[in-house]
């Protein structure tokens, strides 16, 4: 059983919280942020071997400072590998190589779909938000996609505005039919309040665990769809203290990670 | 035959009202002098290309020479969603542009069909997606969508590219265009390929001779390249490695002020309106930044063991 640090903020819990997802020798596809935090807490632990690589072009960085962009130069110095998109998106990803990627959005529904295009009618858009860019993609090709969402019910929804990265897009049989890979698709949504796991007969996330300040009844007053609960649902595990280590004296010493903060994961 | 013109001459040379651009870079060596040259020079009804816009993109949106975007992401990232891009789209300011929207592997694979002479190509991606229910201007030759004739299982085709002029910013060329790169590649090296021809600029020029002393690092061959230009911190806000970094100030300035009509008028007048060229540019951001500023913004050197190509 191993010790649990005391205290933490929940940007780094949900961190926690994807780096217990990714195996050793597993090939993460990140952006910037949570993926990255992830990706690294798991090396620093139980999965020295995984290996990064942003889309942009990166293998296997060495960044001095946490990356905001998939862009940033410090992706650069000291990498095993700089191409460009096709040799990330194409070579790696398409040919079936990428084991985890990781999602977010700004709505996300109860198969995993996600939308990152626009908010309301596509022709007169509400809000017109950045588009793809790697998520369709990714979302169509990574074994396992671990989706980073906020916990309320304008994030959460019942169906997405639109469709830009497919999860179990209509239900069970769904992917397969529109001829996307097998064994791929959502593994968890991860939020502020919980972790729900997909259940691949139905395509939907059910709850899995809540999170050490919340409820199974909070969390499925806050889930817009009727979510269900695990038999075994129970507390997220704290983040231990050797996560925390790897975070804050390797990975993030300024704390940047409570940027999320501001941005409503408390 | 040497190829060196100055910026004003290349875009005036090479980038008619209409055509279609592709235009590189991935925050890393995107030719921000040549776009600030387009909208000087008040191009029009512009298509254009690449995967993974920003700020570039989207000042190019709100400076009104776009008619049309071949597009799979515009956002200033860390400084959140391009203004200027969503009020063309949410308000028709200053014109609504059209939209083609595809991934950041469907795009790139385009390019690179494109770049190789091949019709159109397969992808793996956009299935099951409302990407497929949304088609702009390039209508139903977006993508098709066939039984594959080797195993019947459902494919995912889509066009090749051409864009009648590819832009691109390198650390060195030649006089003749031979262009090396190095760093965070994005669509760079299958955009310039597939275009039917290319402006180079770089950060400096390098005799032939240079360049045979690291062929492989050569994204771009002399004989597609009609223009190279000479022109020190073009990437700026973005960076290029081993000559500056990426400026983080400077995307905040953008990002406050595109997010008013006035401000975005005035950032225009400033910064693209307000000066000739990037030398000028370079004398304006040292004057109001200050001297400091710039020259933090100067890389480090960290070299590698020097290659050898001998035998």
């Amino acid at each position: 059983m191993s010790e649990h640090a005391a205290e933490y903020c929940k940007p780094e819990l949900m961190a926690c919280c994807g780096a217990r997802e990714i195996k050793d020798h597993n090939l993460v596809l990140v952006g910037t942020g949570f993926p990255t935090m992830s990706a690294n807490i798991a090396r620093y632990t139980h999965a020295p071997h995984a290996r990064l690589m942003q889309e942009s072009g990166v293998y296997d960085a060495q960044p001095k400072r946490p990356a905001l962009s998939v862009g940033d130069p410090c992706l650069n110095p000291g990498a095993a590998m700089i191409g460009g998109l096709v040799e990330i998106m194409g070579m790696f990803l398409q040919a079936g190589w990428v084991d985890i990627g990781f999602l977010s959005g700004s709505q996300v529904d109860k198969f995993g779909n996600i939308n990152t295009t626009v908010i309301g009618d596509y022709a007169q858009p509400k809000s017109r938000l950045p588009g793809s860019g790697g998520a369709n993609p990714i979302g169509s090709l990574a074994k396992k996609i671990l989706i980073i969402a906020l916990h309320d019910t304008r994030r959460l929804i019942e169906r997405v505005d639109f469709i830009t990265t497919p999860g179990y897009i209509d239900g069970p049989g769904a992917r397969e039919r529109w001829g996307l890979p097998a064994d791929t698709g959502p593994e968890v949504i991860i939020t502020n309040k919980a972790v729900m796991r997909f259940d691949k007969s139905t395509g939907e996330a059910y709850l899995e665990s809540y999170h050490p300040d919340t409820s199974v009844e909070e969390v499925v007053r806050l889930t817009p769809w009727k979510l269900n609960v695990a038999d075994d649902v129970h507390e997220t595990e704290p983040p231990r203290v050797e996560e925390i280590r790897a975070l804050r004296e390797i990975l993030d010493p300024n704390r940047m990670i409570r940027l999320y903060e501001g941005r409503g994961y408390v | 035959m040497s190829k060196v013109m100055s910026m004003k001459q290349a875009i005036a040379k090479h980038v008619n009202d209409g055509d279609f651009l592709f235009i590189g870079g991935y925050i890393c060596r995107t030719p921000f002098a040549a776009i600030h040259e387009i909208i000087r020079q008040q191009k029009k009804d512009l298509t254009v290309t690449r995967s993974n816009a920003a700020d570039d993109f989207d000042m190019m949106i709100g400076a009104g020479v776009v008619k049309r975007f071949i597009a799979t992401f515009l956002s200033l990232g860390f400084y959140g969603l391009g203004r200027c891009y969503r009020r063309s789209l949410e308000q028709g300011i200053p014109h609504k542009i059209e939209v083609e929207e595809y991934t950041n592997l469907s795009l790139p694979m385009m390019l690179m069909a494109g770049s190789m002479g091949m019709p159109f190509i397969p992808v793996k991606d956009m299935a099951g997606s409302d990407l497929l229910n949304v088609k702009s201007f390039m209508g139903d030759n977006k993508y098709k969508i066939i039984d594959s004739p080797f195993d019947g299982a459902k494919t995912v085709l889509v066009p090749a590219l051409n864009p009648d002029l590819a832009i691109v910013h390198v650390q060195q060329a030649d006089e003749d265009g031979n262009a090396q790169m190095w760093g965070i590649g994005g669509d760079c090296q299958v955009g310039a390929n597939a275009a039917k021809k290319v402006i180079v600029t770089c950060e400096r020029i390098v005799d032939r001779e240079v360049i045979g002393k690291d062929p492989s690092r050569t994204i771009v061959p002399d004989f597609k390249v009609v223009a190279v230009v000479e022109e020190p911190f073009c990437a700026h806000p973005g960076y290029t490695p081993g000559f500056y970094d990426f400026d983080f100030n400077f995307g905040n300035l953008y990002k406050n002020a595109s997010s008013t009509v006035e401000g975005f008028q005035a950032f225009l007048d400033e910064w693209v309106y307000g000066v000739t060229g990037r030398a000028k540019y370079i004398e304006h951001y040292i004057q109001k930044m200050g001297y400091g500023a710039y020259r933090n913004l100067q890389a480090k050197f960290d070299y590698g063991y020097p290659v050898s190509y001998a035998y």
